[in-house]
């Protein structure tokens, strides 16, 4: 059982985090030209949403979207609890020599990640390929380091980090939440 | 050598009286029935207080496989589970190899037997020679040597003539033909039941036509000759019809059937994962078919119950469904799995029906100088099978006195087991710690 | 949901859940056909064993598909040429399988109950059953299943007739069952000589006239006709076979224009399916073709790419 142990970002954080890492994405980008913003099923997925929607806003352009299920790559499927699931990868456009945006909720041990960076390349070839988190809670096990983070947030390995987006859970949050003993 | 029954509840082989009995075997022979008999002089005596004593239950079919497949089975083995499983006599068919279809064969059954310390067993011979369907054996040499029975079980006789032949041949010898009832032509390639379990597994269906058919046939035979027919193993509703039809227009027929055929359904191949274990000619039938089986109980249409004992080697049976070879091994509990199956359905017949159908039914269909096996009557001969009605026991196969090891019974729990087994006089045998012995 | 089922023997054993919670990955799996690269690591350092002891190119060549795509080690090892073919049991074989280190073993049989008696032996390995006499197909009816799905949607209330030899098939066995899972009626035709006894055990109904069967189907699966079918006497001619119960366009007109057609395969054209059926707009049989290397796996992953270790 998981407990919520404390509210680490309201929805106002939330929204007020994407709206920075956007400027921070133009500033380093001068532009948005040749990007494709591809979130990781599932909860990257809205946050790329988002960031899309945002950027759309501020520069009255939309970058295509993409989606990347990444659960074939994976190398810890055994240590998983859930049966995997295979959800569905879907770029509207060839990555070949543009430039990807990747958006991910979490980032910890950076498995995902090089599981995403594997599938991405199975796909075609990118120009450059950037990381974008909601929270870098550390215990990186990969040498795997983000563009632009939301908010550093140091944990516990026993303590679980959990992105509650209206999406998908009906209210926007970002709780630290730890195991239960029993 | 004295032995002196106390107490029992007697089945004579027709009736069973409620009140205690004593029964004194004397050198191999029934000396006396009575109740307070007198110990004087007695080497044994067993207390049956709520045990039912009875004649030694008769087989009148089962493999044992010697001379020649002795990997299987072997006379010893046979004998000694025999005895194990509430069994005195034991008639073992003739399909071996060589095929028992000569005196001489006959001789070497008889004389082995006698060595061994469980069953009486006593030999059927070939109807033909070399068992191969086309000349008769010598059913004459095989009758003054002492087979009890001929057939080519295992096989129908498939050629009429033969079989008419055969009928007309033995009627001056007294013994009677069993026949294989199936049709060959239908069952090319069968493995199941042609209904549900072909239908699901698709294998193929053996059909109850295939039975039926050969009954009718050796029927006629029977009707045209005047000679009686015994047909083994029957297994259908539309055979007990055929048996039934055929008893009432005068044929003198007769039929037994099998525990597995009374106790076990088609649907246990598909539910047991088409495990070889399950794999028997003919096959396991519906739920139809066992109930008029045991209709054909009640109402006196089957004779006897034979167990068509077919041990094998794991190596032969332990195989993928259709690569397995046909045959239950059962003489260790085919008596309790009867019983067992009985009190699931005891308003359809009499314990004493039953008990029959192990006695003076099997008994009768046996020459003339066998038939004082399934009776105790004073002067008879000392063959008995005590049954405790209320033990219950799991059937565990590695423990087996015949050298089979597998059965559609082990891990079962049956109520209702022979608990001691006497053959000419003599304690053949006895469940550990269970009769207490007074002396 | 949580996986249960640790081989895939028979559907009998499946729910309407499992069933749909494979439909999805398959669907998950076919788009990944559409990519340049269609290898994924999923199952890299799995020991895959194809174990024919039929001929069987068609199901041979999907599951191999299917392992190699998922990254998995296959090794096929088949009847002829191997020591299954000098009597080695198949008991043997199960325990030289295990020895070696198979994490999965698809099994293609002539004998009923082969797959269920391999899994009986095996303590580790997982158990695919590739077809076992005229007993069971599982992935042949999952793939049909989701070729169908993919193109009608639900198949709740839906008709399936399935003319042929139903008596010696497989295939209409496991698609049976599975169609009738997911909520189809399931119409057989056929001569009577080719329907097993008991139709009504299988959940089906049976019309002897395919012309009167096919009216309002939404699926029209055609069985393959055994040429050995004719010499065994079950039916007089391939000629009369075809003429009356022959998929050609009158009959497919009697079905209706949405009505799909669907065939295992191989297609014996002539007999049981014209060519004009079997090539026209209303054929799904390619389709069925791409959907076996997806289904298969969805399967693989499914039960070897998860928790089990
Ligand atoms: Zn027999």
């Amino acid at each position: 059982m998981l407990k919520d142990k404390a509210r680490v970002m309201t929805a106002q954080d939330i929204e007020r985090i994407l709206k920075r890492m956007s400027h921070e994405i133009l500033e380093r980008n001068r532009g948005l030209e040749n990007m494709i913003i591809v979130g990781i099923q599932r909860r990257g997925v809205y946050l790329a949403n988002r960031l899309g929607d945002i950027l759309a806003h501020f520069e009255s352009t939309r970058v295509p979207s993409g989606v990347l299920d990444i659960t074939l790559y994976r190398d810890d499927l055994t240590l998983l609890h859930d049966q995997p699931v295979v959800h569905s990868t879907s770029i509207p456009e060839d990555v070949n020599s543009r430039k990807i945006l990747l958006v991910d909720d979490v980032l910890y041990t950076g498995r995902t990640v090089r599981a995403a960076l594997d599938a991405l390349m199975d796909l075609g070839r990118p120009e450059s390929v950037q990381l974008a988190v909601l929270v870098d809670r550390g215990h990186r096990e990969l040498p795997i380091h983000p563009d632009y983070i939301g908010k550093t947030i140091p944990t516990s390995k026993s303590e679980v980090i959990e992105v509650r987006l209206n999406e998908l859970d009906g209210k926007d949050e970002v709780v630290i939440c730890e195991r239960e003993e029993g | 050598m004295k032995i002196l029954f106390r107490n029992g509840l007697l089945f004579d082989g027709r009736t069973l009286s409620g009140g205690k009995t004593d029964v004194l075997a004397e050198d191999g022979v029934i000396s006396r029935i009575g109740t307070g008999l007198d110990d004087n002089g007695a080497n044994e005596i067993y207390d049956l207080s709520d045990l039912i004593i009875s004649p030694g239950f008769i087989d009148l079919h089962c493999h044992l496989r010697d001379p020649g497949q002795e990997w299987r089975e072997d006379l010893l083995s046979g004998s000694r589970a025999g005895a194990a499983g509430g069994f005195s006599t034991l008639v073992c068919m003739p399909n071996t190899d060589p095929p028992v279809d000569n005196a001489a064969l006959i001789r070497y059954l008889l004389e082995k037997g006698e060595e061994c310390d469980g069953s009486r067993v006593v030999p059927a011979g070939c109807l033909s020679r070399e068992r191969a369907g086309n000349n008769l054996a010598e059913m004459g040499k095989m009758a003054i040597a002492g087979a009890v029975l001929f057939t080519d079980d295992g096989s129908p006789v498939s050629n009429t003539n033969l079989l008419r032949l055969a009928l007309q041949y033995s009627s001056r010898l007294g013994v009677r033909i069993m026949e294989h009832p199936e049709d060959r032509s239908l069952t090319l390639g069968a493995q199941v039941n042609d209904g549900i379990c072909s239908t699901i597994s698709g294998l193929k269906g053996w059909p109850s036509s295939a039975e039926a058919s050969d009954i009718f046939r050796g029927a006629s035979l029977s009707m045209d000759t005047g000679v009686p027919i015994h047909f083994t193993h029957v297994s259908t509703k539309e055979s007990m019809n055929a048996m039934r039809i055929s008893k009432a227009s005068g044929c003198t027929v007769t039929c037994d059937v099998t525990p597995h055929h009374l106790c076990l359904v088609e649907n246990m191949v598909i539910s047991g994962g088409y495990d070889g274990v399950f794999k028997v000619n003919p096959p396991l039938r519906s739920v139809q078919d066992v109930d008029a089986l045991w209709e054909g109980i009640r109402d006196g249409t089957v004779d006897a119950i034979a167990t068509d004992h077919a041990p094998y080697h794991m190596d032969e049976k332990d195989l993928p469904f259709q690569e397995s070879a046909f045959g239950i091994a059962s003489l260790e509990c085919a008596v309790a799995a009867i019983l067992h199956e009985w009190k699931r359905r005891k308003d359809l017949c009499t314990l004493e029906k039953l008990l029959s159908l192990f006695t003076s039914g099997p008994a009768s269909l046996l020459p003339e100088k066998w038939r004082t096996l399934g009776v105790i009557a004073e002067g008879s001969p000392a063959d008995l099978t005590v049954i405790d009605p209320d033990f219950e026991r799991v059937v565990d196969v590695s423990k087996w006195e015949s050298k089979a090891r597998s059965t559609p019974w082990n891990g079962r729990t049956l109520k209702g087991w022979p608990v001691m087994t006497v053959v000419r006089g003599k304690v053949a045998y006895k469940m550990p710690d269970h009769l207490s012995r007074v002396k | 949901m949580e996986w249960k089922q640790r081989h895939v023997l028979d559907l009998d054993t499946w729910k309407r859940e499992e069933l749909h919670y494979i439909l999805e990955q398959t669907s998950s799996m076919d788009e990944l056909l559409d990519r340049p690269i269609k290898k994924v690591p999923a199952l890299r350092g799995k020991l895959v064993v194809n174990l024919f002891f039929e001929p069987s190119t068609r199901t041979r060549v999907s599951f191999e598909l299917a392992e190699k795509f998922l990254s998995a080690d296959v090794v096929n090892w088949s009847a002829s040429g191997s020591s299954i073919g000098k009597g080695e049991t198949l008991r043997d074989t199960a325990w030289t399988l295990e020895a070696m280190g198979a994490d999965a073993v698809v099994i293609r049989h002539g004998a009923v109950g082969a797959a269920d008696y391999l899994a009986r032996k095996l303590k580790k390995s997982v158990v695919f059953n590739g077809g076992d006499g005229a007993h069971s197909h599982p992935t042949q009816a999952l793939l049909d299943l989701y070729t169908a799905w993919k193109k009608i949607g639900s198949l709740e209330r839906k008709k399936i007739v399935m003319i042929g030899d139903v008596l010696h098939s497989r295939v209409a066995r496991s698609d049976i069952i599975g169609f009738s899972k997911m909520g189809s009626r399931v119409v057989l035709s056929g001569p009577p000589t080719l329907m097993p006894r008991s139709v009504d055990a299988l959940g089906a109904t049976y019309d002897p006239d395919p012309r009167s069967a096919v009216k309002g189907a939404d699926i029209i699966y055609l069985l393959r006709i055994q040429r050995e079918r004719q010499d065994e006497g079950m039916f007089p001619s391939l000629d009369e076979y075809h003429q009356i119960f022959g998929a050609n366009e009158s009959l497919l007109k009697l079905a209706g224009a949405d009505t799909i057609v669907m065939h295992p395969g191989p297609v014996n054209r002539g007999v049981e399916i014209a060519s004009n059926v079997a090539d026209g707009s209303q054929s799904m049989i390619l389709g069925q073709v791409r959907s076996g290397v997806a289904l298969r796996m969805a399967l693989l992953f499914v039960c070897l790419g998860g928790v089990r270790q």
